[in-house]
């Protein structure tokens, strides 16, 4: 690659970079917030200037690597880290792609398409503007399905093993990643099958032939674990290793995807899902089988895509396992609503398709002209789908970014906050971040507030006097006051055991309520 | 045997201990009896003249050395045309004789003038006919030789013993003599020592000023220089993992090498008392595919090793390669014998095998490739060393996942990214001119090859690495693989501190990564075998006990660090182990990989010997036995 290629890519990127920072800033003002980023601000508060178990907030806190990657940007500042690294990322997983393509082909044509899903998408707007991890995501799902491509080609470990450390940081962006390991399986068997040095073409016949013959059946068994031993064997073990972190930091192998305070998912999904039941209008969650529907019809490209490969029997094998996988994770999970995050590597692994693919192209004039029209029609999709997405974060982003309206402001949780901040240097607040954490993102000192990762947050619950000043409550109206000790019930245990000691509402908005101790 | 010979053979050997010159010179001369009994043909006669008058070796030495005859055979042939054998070892001799002769000539012709006796030079010959010699005793001492027919090995035992003390001098104190600084015979510097018990006694003070705040900074010390060495030894090897996608010289290019175009290679084989190696040696030797009569193999024995010799001498079949004695001098450690076959070398490139080393065929013709292709500041090229018994038990399984990660994947990364590289214990080819410029290897140095690389970097040269493998005998016993491996890590030891000496003046010769390279590679590996079990044991005292005191000396941060290095640092260990045996398609080792922490272990016990031996004896060489393995070495090396 010459260059000048790389510097105009890299200058590509940055304007990129300054578009998505410039687009996440004003929605910020706008009063957009998400409940990852929120997490996050208030989690990498407690890492730089909480007093406690630190550790256990450092370690454990899900997905773990997003989470790092922030860390970096809050030198400039807590609440604008998320943007900043969402924006770079996304710039980032730009430039990848791209130096993909320009290692295939001259033509810039392609540099622009890409460029144009880029600006345009609005799943990649938001991950480039939002503040949210899928940056993370689909940067490294694109590199673990770039170097198994490459694996393909080489026969090397080098790509193998690069696979396998991108797939680690994949499950380690989102742990949900883990079952793809599942759909490999076969594919590993029928790659070690085919590089068996056997005279017959046929997969079915050469798989019979394989097993009727001890040498060949030992080798093939011993090649086929070898594989999944060295693509499977980081993320397994490291997922395994960090199970055990968990147990012996929190007493639960998998408190880094339950505990609402090691996860801002497990709530959010919770509550998307039971408040969508709830609504007047009903609304049917994706059916399993539907899934691959959708990512179809909203990411058309992907036809495309196995169409380019549709010679290569491990490829389109390969691309197939992301489809069996979110069908898998419908199964898996039924109350949940698929986020964009398992919809937007499709249109990654179509890019990568067309990257690498680009050079074989006889007619070019055509296929310029079906991308043309394939990422349009993926463009105009995409914006179809976050409007129709089960997921208020998703329709509140694209209410936000196109009519300016912020359908779920943050400015409920901002007022107490704020409140939290007027109070005297001394006073301290009892408050559970598993549901406030929005609030403590917005709390200027963190120490000013008791926490469930400190030590004394238990002795502070029973006997709130000896420790705080004020306790924040949940009111009923809360939609997650079910999942936290401090909501209403707990004011009214409280006034029972303690008759010496009275509640005093200092400032109460919809779903939180403030209380002073006296 | 000719039917002529088996008649004389069984009429028994002549009487004739000593005779005059005139008496030999009425037989048949050698090469014309050795064609009538067969052992060689006319046009053999010629090509051995040929051979003689390029490199200026004797007619006998070519016929003993390059597989025409066997030293059986040749003294069958000698007894049947009437010469005796004689023992000479015990002979008298005139030191005023012997100082008017050199042993590069007497050597060459396998001859020896010992002293003067009855008006005549005795003098000790394999080749009674050698008129080349019989004229030089006539010039420089003014009288007839009294020759005494003797064998060869002898010849070259006598010979090197008598007049060879001013090599092996050279071969100990030339590096000295020539660079003080980089000679490990002052283990420990006045300046190191000063250092060393400077922070001993600082850190002890802290201790006892605050036990807690200090154990805390060095807790963190570790860690951190831990978490660098795990990442920085991950990204090498990712480094080094690429080279598998181009080959440095490739078959094609081996074809093309046209052998009449080839140099002169010397091979070094220093063994010691492997006596049971000398016929597998043979036949790996057997299989290089180089002209034999460019290649000059050196079997370097020394001066008490009687039974490597015997081996030698009772060889059924021709042997194509020279023995050199080396004379009895302190110490005695393989750099100093490679040293001493250095004054008798011939060869533009240089390489080493130990006894039982099967390199790939085409090794040779690779490396000249390999350096045609380089740039003239190339001088070392190092092959990738593997081994032919890995299956053996579970140590040879540990020891060819342990040199498939070092040879094909770490050293190329610490090629590609310049970095010093330390050297393996052989198939290292060195340009000989090169390898002579900078003193040789370092007598006093256990790891005498790694300390030649990092030398080599210091002095502006570079190292290669190329795709070629050598297969070894893995140690399969422990203690003799503890033995083994503790001579290296105090090897390592040892090469730190000659370097470390003056660290500003190792950072601007080398560099920054040269020198950060060295400190990880060279100064942090025994460290870290030194501290592992110690650190493993405060983990599972953490996760069993949960002692608080612990919890005291470790606070979050570092815990966090410490965790992350132990067990991240494991899995990626074990990992890069498992990607270089993928690599190999050594499939059936991969699952061991992950026994690499009971193995480090072993490390560690090795670690703490050699750390003991650095102090009490730091020149001491371990030896390793090898012909252990049960192993058929030919059938496994095929790659």
């Amino acid at each position: 690659m010459r260059q000048s290629k790389t510097i105009f890519l890299v200058c590509l990127a940055l304007l990129l970079a300054v578009y998505y920072l410039f687009i996440g800033l004003h929605l910020a003002k706008l009063g957009y917030f998400n409940k990852e980023e929120l997490f996050f601000i208030e989690k990498a508060k407690i890492v730089f200037e909480g007093q406690g178990n630190r550790l256990k907030v450092m370690g454990l806190t899900s997905p773990l690597l997003p989470f790092y990657g922030n860390f970096i940007f809050t030198l400039i500042g807590y609440s604008v880290a998320p943007i900043m690294a969402s924006a770079i990322g996304t710039a980032g997983l730009f430039y990848i792609i791209c130096r993909t393509i320009v290692k295939h082909t001259q033509d810039e044509f392609y540099v622009l398409a890409v460029l144009a899903i880029f600006l345009f998408h609005p799943g990649m707007l938001a991950a480039g503007c939002s503040g949210k991890s899928t940056y993370m995501v689909l940067i490294f799902f694109y590199l673990f399905f770039l170097n198994i491509f490459k694996f393909y080609n080489s026969n090397t470990t080098f790509h193998i093993s690069i696979a396998s450390i991108c797939l680690v940081v994949l499950i380690f962006c989102d742990y949900k990643f883990v079952w793809l390991t599942l759909f490999f399986i076969p594919l590993v068997l029928s790659i070690a099958l085919n590089t068996l040095n056997l005279g017959e073409k046929e997969s079915i016949f050469r798989l019979y032939i394989s097993f009727n013959n001890p040498s060949l059946r030992r080798k093939l068994i011993s090649k086929s674990l070898a594989i999944f031993i060295i693509l499977f064997l980081l993320p397994l073990s490291s997922v395994l290793i960090y199970k055990v972190l968990n147990l012996t930091h929190a007493n639960d192998l998998d408190y880094f995807i339950e505990s609402p305070y090691s996860n801002w998912n497990v709530l959010a999904e919770k509550i998307d899902y039971s408040t969508l039941q709830d609504e007047v209008v009903h609304r049917l969650p994706e059916v399993s089988i539907m899934i691959s529907a959708r990512v179809l019809i909203f990411f058309p490209v992907i036809l495309l895509a196995i169409y380019l490969y549709r010679e290569n029997t491990y490829q389109v094998l390969t691309l197939l396992t992301p489809f069996l996988f979110i069908e898998f994770l419908k199964i898996k999970y039924p109350k949940i609503f698929i986020a964009q995050q398992y919809y937007l590597p499709f249109l990654i692994l179509s890019l990568l398709c067309v990257a690498t693919k680009v050079r074989t192209i006889r007619n070019e004039a055509i296929f310029k002209i079906s991308i043309a029209l394939f990422f349009s029609v993926t463009i105009f999709a995409g914006y179809y789908m976050l409007r129709s997405s089960g997921i208020t974060e998703e329709r509140n982003f694209i209410a936000a970014l196109i009519d300016k309206k912020v359908l779920d402001d943050q400015q409920e949780t901002q007022s107490v906050a704020a409140y939290i901040n007027s109070l005297p240097p001394t006073s301290k607040v009892l408050l559970d971040d598993a549901i406030a954490y929005p609030i403590a993102s917005f709390v200027a000192d963190i120490r000013s507030l008791t926490l469930p990762y400190q030590a004394e947050y238990l002795s502070a619950i029973e006997a709130p006097q000896k420790y705080d000043r004020y306790v924040l409550v949940a009111n009923s109206k809360n939609e997650a006051s079910s999942y936290t000790e401090l909501n209403q019930k707990y004011v009214t245990l409280y006034r029972l055991g303690n008759s010496n000691v009275s509640l005093r509402k200092v400032h109460e908005t919809t779903n939180w309520v403030l209380y002073q101790i006296l | 045997m000719p039917e002529e010979l088996s008649e004389l053979a069984e009429s028994g050997p002549v009487k004739a201990t000593v005779a005059d010159s005139t008496s030999y010179s009425k037989k048949l001369p050698i090469p014309q009896m050795l064609v009538r009994d067969g052992f060689i043909t006319d046009e053999d006669v010629e090509k051995i003249y040929r051979h003689s008058e390029r490199s200026g070796l004797s007619f006998i030495k070519i016929v003993l050395n390059f597989g025409y005859i066997s030293r059986k055979n040749y003294e069958r042939s000698l007894n049947n045309a009437g010469y005796a054998f004689e023992e000479i070892r015990e002979q008298p001799y005139d030191k005023e004789i012997l100082d008017q002769v050199d042993l590069k000539f007497a050597d060459e012709h396998l001859a020896l003038p010992l002293r003067k006796e009855n008006g005549k030079i005795v003098t000790i010959m394999a080749d009674p006919s050698d008129q080349l010699f019989i004229d030089f005793v006539k010039l420089t001492f003014d009288c007839d030789p009294e020759i005494i027919v003797a064998s060869d090995l002898d010849i070259t035992w006598l010979s090197h013993k008598l007049i060879g003390i001013p090599y092996v001098k050279s071969a100990v104190f030339e590096l000295l003599n020539r660079d003080a600084e980089s000679s490990a015979l002052v283990t420990f510097t006045n300046s190191q020592l000063i250092f060393i018990f400077a922070t001993i006694a600082i850190i002890a003070t802290f201790l006892v000023l605050s036990f807690t705040l200090t154990a805390i900074v060095i807790n963190v010390i570790i860690s951190s220089v831990f978490l660098v060495a795990i990442t920085f030894k991950l990204f090498l090897a990712l480094v080094g993992s690429r080279f598998e996608l181009h080959q440095q010289v490739t078959k094609e290019e081996v074809k093309n090498v046209k052998d009449d175009q080839l140099p002169i290679y010397t091979i070094h084989l220093p063994v010691y008392k492997e006596d049971k190696l000398i016929k597998k040696l043979i036949w790996n030797l057997q299989s290089i595919d180089y002209p034999r009569e460019q290649l000059d193999i050196k079997l370097l024995i020394e001066e008490d090793d009687d039974k490597t010799l015997n081996a030698v001498r009772n060889l059924d079949f021709p042997a194509i390669f020279e023995v050199i004695v080396v004379p009895y001098h302190m110490p005695k450690t393989k750099p100093k014998a490679c040293n001493y076959g250095l004054h008798f070398s011939r060869g533009k490139f240089l390489t080493i095998y130990d006894a039982e080393d099967i390199p790939d065929t085409d090794q040779l013709k690779k490396v000249v490739r390999m350096f045609e292709k380089l740039p003239s500041n190339y001088i070392c090229i190092q092959c990738a060393l593997n081994y032919f018994n890995r299956n053996e038990n579970f140590l040879t399984r540990m020891f060819t996942l342990e040199y498939s990660y070092w040879f094909d994947y770490m050293l190329p990364g610490l090629d590609t990214l310049d970095i010093p590289i330390p050297l393996g214990g052989t198939s290292n080819h060195f340009k000989l001119d090169n390898l002579t410029e900078l003193g040789g290897w370092d007598p006093f140095n256990v790891t005498e090859d790694a300390d030649l690389g990092v030398r080599a970097y210091a002095k502006g040269y570079k190292i290669a690495i190329v795709n070629s493998t050598t297969y070894e005998e893995a140690n399969n016993e422990p203690f003799n693989w503890i033995r083994q491996r503790s001579r290296w890590i105090k090897g390592y030891m040892q090469t730190y501190l000659v370097h470390m000496r003056n660290p500003i003046k190792l950072w601007q010769k080398v560099g920054w990564q040269g020198f950060l390279g060295f400190n990880f590679f060279i100064g942090a590996t025994p460290v870290t075998f030194l501290l592992y079990p110690f650190l493993l044991s405060v983990f599972i005292a953490y996760l069993v006990f949960d002692l608080k005191s612990i919890r005291l000396l470790f606070p979050d941060w570092v815990l966090f660090m410490s965790i992350f290095n132990l067990l991240i640092g494991n899995i990626l260990m074990i990992y890069v182990n498992m990607m270089a045996v993928f690599k190999r398609r050594y499939y059936e080792l991969i699952l061991f990989a992950i026994a690499n922490p009971v193995y480090w272990l072993m490390h560690s016990i090795a670690a703490y010997k050699g750390l003991y031996q650095l102090v009490i004896k730091p020149f001491y060489w371990e030896k390793t036995n090898h012909g252990l393995s049960k192993v058929n070495n030919s059938a496994n090396a095929v790659k």
